[in-house]
């Protein structure tokens, strides 16, 4: 178990790294002013949540990259500006739809791309879809595991930006599931959570 | 005096707020570059549901300081950690949530939303739950101003604080942006100001 968690200290981070269900998968929390001191070799797994304040991490930006490129792997999800902190990221932001699910019927399009995927032996499209803060244009080589109703990834990881690996989305549950709102969020981390732990924690 | 607005969240001072520093009524101080002495010459301070909740921590004097010459401190959120003895955690309504359980009734007057429908307030779009689902405890003696039905829950609540000051809590997402864009919602905004600045609820 070797998890290290920022933990940018607003209340649905508290709710969602802090709280049941899901904090048994934070072994370490940090605070990002705090990651210097650090030594994330330590740790599998650094996970960025949503709405991280990207200039609190970008005093960081040489660290993350030396951890990367020792074979680490940082997990980022949405609405952090991760391309501000992270390398390689090519990342587009989307007017977003709150709404689109009030038409009967409306598809809001995000669909699995490796169904195949471990990661989809714990979640469904019916677990990604709530809404779309924007799509990436990744490096060539990634493994792209959902897309928006374009084809654009959402998520994807990235083993070829650096020697270690960069799980990427731009869907934000932490923010929701911390906010008590949008039950696909929480089920998002019910499966992504336990999925992060097994296939990326050794 | 002018009132002090913590800008927590990565990107620009919302615009109502931006507005309100141009006219020299609000002072924005990024949060990561906060100090005691932004506590010390200002009438109240306004909060947002980005407030970092630990690292707020450690302005608690500043905080308690300001509370006990008669200032006065609008919190938007859900109130995880504990800044002032007498106030109490966030409790978020029990699932399953229906439809009912999000009408909102005004128990009491406020000049926040003195002459604003509460309707609303209470939907978007024709959607309910926004404006909040859950709430901060109401401390002994404050005044449960707008509540959820179940039970009786304050979701906005004002406390006129024993030893001086006051606390207007709004547990649900930043108040301004309910009602939409330029409505009740910036309404309300410049109320909250008011209200900050003691310039209305005597």
């Amino acid at each position: 178990m070797s998890l290290r968690v920022v933990h940018p200290g607003a209340y649905y981070h508290s709710e969602s790294l802090e709280a049941a269900p899901h904090a048994g998968h934070s072994d370490r929390l940090v605070r990002p002013e705090d990651l210097g001191s650090v030594r994330l070799s330590d740790y599998n797994v650094v996970l960025v949540p949503c709405r991280t304040p990207a200039d609190r991490m970008t005093p960081r930006i040489d660290q993350l990259a030396a951890y990367l490129d020792a074979g680490g792997t940082v997990v980022a999800t949405g609405e952090s500006e991760s391309q501000l902190f992270l390398p390689g990221i090519s990342f587009t932001p989307q007017p977003t739809n709150f709404w689109w699910w009030l038409t009967p019927g409306a598809d809001l399009g995000v669909r699995i791309a490796a169904p195949e995927h471990p990661l989809f032996r714990r979640l469904t499209q019916r677990d990604i879809t709530w809404h779309l803060h924007g799509w990436f244009d990744p490096p060539e080589g990634v493994e792209v595991l959902a897309v928006n109703g374009e084809g654009k990834p959402i998520l994807y990881i990235d083993q070829v930006t650096t020697r270690g690996r960069m799980v990427i989305t731009s869907l934000d549950p932490f923010f929701h599931h911390g906010s008590h709102f949008m039950p696909a969020t929480t089920r998002f981390l019910d499966g992504f959570l336990p999925w992060m732990r097994e296939e990326l924690d050794r | 005096m002018s009132i002090l607005f913590i800008h927590s969240h990565y990107g620009p001072t919302p615009a109502a707020y931006a507005e309100a520093e141009a006219a020299g009524r609000v002072r924005v101080v990024r949060e990561t570059e906060l100090t005691v002495a932004d506590f010390e010459d200002v009438a109240g301070l306004l909060t947002t549901t980005h407030l970092d909740q630990i690292g707020f921590a450690a302005f608690i004097p500043a905080l308690t300081a300001l509370l006990d010459r008669g200032g006065r401190w609008f919190f938007n959120g859900h109130m995880l950690r504990l800044f002032v003895p007498g106030l109490g955690l966030y409790t978020p309504l029990t699932k399953p949530i229906r439809r009912p359980d999000f009408a909102l009734t005004r128990l009491n007057d406020h000049p926040i939303f003195a002459g604003i429908d509460q309707k609303s307030l209470e939907e978007s779009r024709g959607v309910a739950g926004f404006y909040g689902r859950g709430h901060n405890a109401l401390p002994e003696g404050g005044l449960a101003v707008n509540v959820i039905p179940a039970a009786l829950f304050p979701i906005d609540w004002e406390w006129r604080r024993p030893a001086g000051g006051r606390i207007f809590s709004h547990a649900g997402n930043d108040l301004g942006g309910m009602g939409g864009e330029g409505g009740t919602g910036a309404l309300v905004t410049q109320r909250a100001l008011a209200w900050c600045a003691g310039e209305v609820g005597q």
